[in-house]
């Protein structure tokens, strides 16, 4: 079950990228995921979406994009900044 | 609601990957060969070495480190086969070492008073090949009880690794294993793989796989 410890680390990396205190705006994590990085998409996508619901995180949900290769990537951080759309 | 992106695109293992620079560097330096035993559960590897530490002890040092999901049962078992440090990392569910946990116990290894090292990871042939520990090489230890097949099931372990010791060739008379197809999928995964069988319980094979541990600690030095 390494798609648990995966998802701890990304996590932590949105944690160290995050603006200061803006983690609770955190909407969306985006995840690429190579057909050959020995991840399975569906338990990593479980494991981000228990991990993400919870403090210091609150309404963040997984975007998993899968591509051919070994690639394992923390790709972007979305935030809702709070402002009404332009 | 308006959204801001930050862009990152960084891979998730970058910091693994950093950490495992580090202990590769330290072998390195020490010129120690480090092999990354992975296998699944109960191929082996426990009594592959226990047998190694007590045939080759003698003459070669050889620090051990040991990862398991709960208990050190391997470590208790390896420490009654030398004088040299084994040393437990009790992963606590996860199933697989990280380079971190690696570096943590090289604190208490020698390594210059270390010519070579075995990791014997959790067994596991899924997880750990995404970790990247710092080692010289990975070896597979593949029962003969297991099935020829393994190969195919989990091509990424057996293409990440150097060699592949085929154990429990005692077993063959009584288990329907094909060698020979077995090598044919370890080829069509790896073509460059090294193919050794052993008996760790009746010692047939274990002079081919203590060549192939004296070529890699000649490699570590030469380096």
């Amino acid at each position: 079950m390494h798609e648990f410890s995966i998802a701890l680390e990304i996590c932590r990396m949105a944690e160290s990228r995050a603006p200061a205190g803006r983690l609770g705006e955190l909407v969306r994590v985006g995840v690429e995921v190579g057909d050959d990085a020995g991840v399975e998409r569906e338990s990593l996508a479980f494991c981000l979406e228990t991990l993400l619901a919870q403090p210091p995180f609150g309404q963040a949900r997984p975007v998993i994009r899968h591509s051919a290769g070994d690639a394992l990537y923390l790709e972007y951080l979305e935030f809702d900044d709070g402002r009404p759309d332009d | 609601m308006a959204v801001r992106t930050i862009d990152v695109r960084e891979k998730v293992m970058a910091k693994n990957d950093e950490l495992a620079e580090e202990v590769r560097a330290r072998f390195g330096d020490a010129q120690v060969a480090a092999l990354n035993l992975v296998s699944s559960p109960g191929s082996g590897k426990t009594t592959l070495l226990e047998r190694t530490l007590d045939d080759l002890g003698h003459e070669i040092r050889i620090a051990t480190v040991t990862g398991d999901v709960q208990t050190q049962n391997d470590a208790d078992r390896l420490a009654r086969h030398t004088s040299q440090l084994v040393q437990a990392v009790v992963t606590n569910g996860a199933c697989h070492l990280d380079a971190r946990q690696v570096l943590t116990s090289l604190e208490a290894v020698d390594l210059d008073a270390t010519d070579l090292l075995f990791i014997e990871n959790v067994g596991n042939l899924v997880c750990p090949a995404s970790w990247d520990l710092g080692e010289s090489a990975k070896v597979v230890v593949f029962s003969v009880t297991e099935g020829e097949d393994k190969p195919l099931k989990y091509p990424k372990m057996f293409r990440m690794a150097d060699a592949v010791v085929i154990n429990k060739i005692d077993l063959l008379p009584y288990v329907p294993f094909d060698m020979a197809l077995a090598e044919k999928y370890l080829r069509e995964v790896n073509p460059a793989i090294t193919i050794l069988r052993t008996s760790a319980l009746t010692g047939e094979g274990m002079e081919t796989w203590y060549g192939y541990l004296l070529e890699r600690m000649a490699s570590a030095r030469a380096r």
